[in-house]
């Protein structure tokens, strides 16, 4: 199935956006500044799902038109396109996903056709599911990795760059017992929260 | 910019297809996706997180209630969608495409109408503007680091996690094993963080 890669679903929806020639402010714009103003660092919806590694949302206005002799031709409504990379399978994804961000979910899809709301999450599925597009083919550099151990691994990283710029010259004993330390330290360090951008958020108080 | 969120740009582009043309195209990436070493420049390229194709044939584009008959589009075209999740600018994005994958991309693109070519690039370049369009909200998980660092993170916590399972060595011992383990991480501990500037 090309929606998966190793551990990895390729998550694509196309959303038909409701259309409303009387109301002052086309749905697709108000959709537009709502998302504008959702925060897409550490207080993001998708940040408190904690599966995803890579999402979009992206209004579509229209297919494109090369030119002549290509025939022009347009569709008949604008599309919400909901790109999405996480771990594991889809319905877990989206019950989680209905779960940690009811409220951002219910503001976004309101605008778009038959979208039966957020109250019942197997109608909210069914929705999704009916607006999900097969995907042809899917690349993935890494898809054997989840969010968390990724995040992790990057601060284990920045730890261990910090800890052998401090211990240049250590040796035997003395070593071992600043790196028992050190390990025991980063074993019980918080696994760094995802979208984080204060930087050094990796290190933190280790080292 | 939504189109970046610090290392990352989302890109999104859409080209019409003659729906006959497009079963050639689903074959390629069957045939792809059957045999992964023939993606093998696409690994190598080492700045595309996620990328993927899909093709919506002309009666595919989801409708809440097919018995509408305004819901119907009347298309003759199939179209391709690409969705790419890469490090760097979209110029050095497509410099790259250009020059390491024209082959592939001409492979893929060629049967969408009016395609260019990947090379030269100008017209490649001018082909993919017209076809993009632009993010309206990106998220990323690890917005500072780009697929290099993130290769490099897994390998340094592997090989951080068979040191550590040597603590209880003898020092003399354990020292030895930690010079190893520097040697062997040493190009990988570079930092993450806000990207370069650049067009």
């Amino acid at each position: 199935m090309a929606n998966k890669n190793g551990n990895i679903y390729g998550l694509t929806i196309l959303s038909p956006i409701k259309q409303d020639a009387a109301a002052p402010v086309s749905p697709s714009l108000e959709l537009r500044k709502y998302l504008h103003e959702l925060c897409a660092h550490e207080r993001s919806p998708f940040a408190r799902i904690r599966d995803v590694h890579m999402a979009r949302l992206v209004v579509m206005d229209d297919v494109v038109f090369e030119g002549s002799p290509s025939h022009e031709e347009h569709l008949r409504y604008k599309y919400l396109v909901f790109e999405a990379n996480f771990d594991g399978d889809l319905e877990p994804f989206l019950r989680k996903m209905l779960d940690a961000a009811r409220e951002e979910v219910g503001q976004i899809w309101r605008h778009c056709e038959g979208f039966p709301g957020t109250a019942d999450p197997d109608k909210f599925i069914e929705y999704m599911k009916k607006c999900q597009l097969e995907t042809t083919f899917y690349f993935v550099d890494v898809n054997d990795k989840t969010v968390p151990q990724t995040l992790k691994a990057l601060q284990t990283q920045s730890a261990v760059a910090a800890f052998i710029q401090k211990h240049q010259g250590a040796t035997g004993g003395g070593l071992r017992e600043a790196f028992r330390q050190f390990s025991k330290e980063l074993a019980a360090a918080k696994t760094p929260h995802p979208a984080s951008v204060r930087g050094r958020e990796f290190t933190g108080q280790l080292v | 910019m939504p189109n970046l969120n610090g290392k990352q740009y989302a890109m999104n582009a859409i080209s019409p297809m003659k729906p006959w043309k497009s079963w050639i195209v689903r074959g390629f990436f069957l045939f792809l996706g059957y045999f992964p070493g023939a993606g093998r420049d696409l690994n190598n390229l080492s700045f595309i997180h996620f990328a993927r194709w899909v093709i919506v044939g002309r009666k595919q584009f989801p409708r809440l209630d097919p018995n509408r008959a305004e819901h119907k589009d009347n298309l003759r075209y199939d179209y391709l969608l690409f969705f790419s999740n890469f490090n760097g600018t979209w110029n050095q994005y497509i410099d790259a495409f250009s020059a390491v994958l024209s082959a592939g991309l001409d492979f893929i693109w060629r049967r969408s109408e009016k395609y260019p070519g990947a090379v030269p690039v100008t017209p490649f370049k001018t082909y993919i503007q017209r076809g993009q369009f632009e993010t309206d909200y990106y998220y990323s998980a690890y917005p500072h680091a780009a697929t290099n660092d993130v290769k490099a993170a897994h390998r340094v916590q592997a090989a951080f996690d068979s040191l550590d399972a040597k603590r209880d060595l003898p020092p003399a011992e354990f020292e030895q094993a930690y010079r190893q383990f520097v040697l062997q991480v040493q190009t990988d501990l570079g930092a993450t963080g806000e990207a370069p500037v650049g067009t």
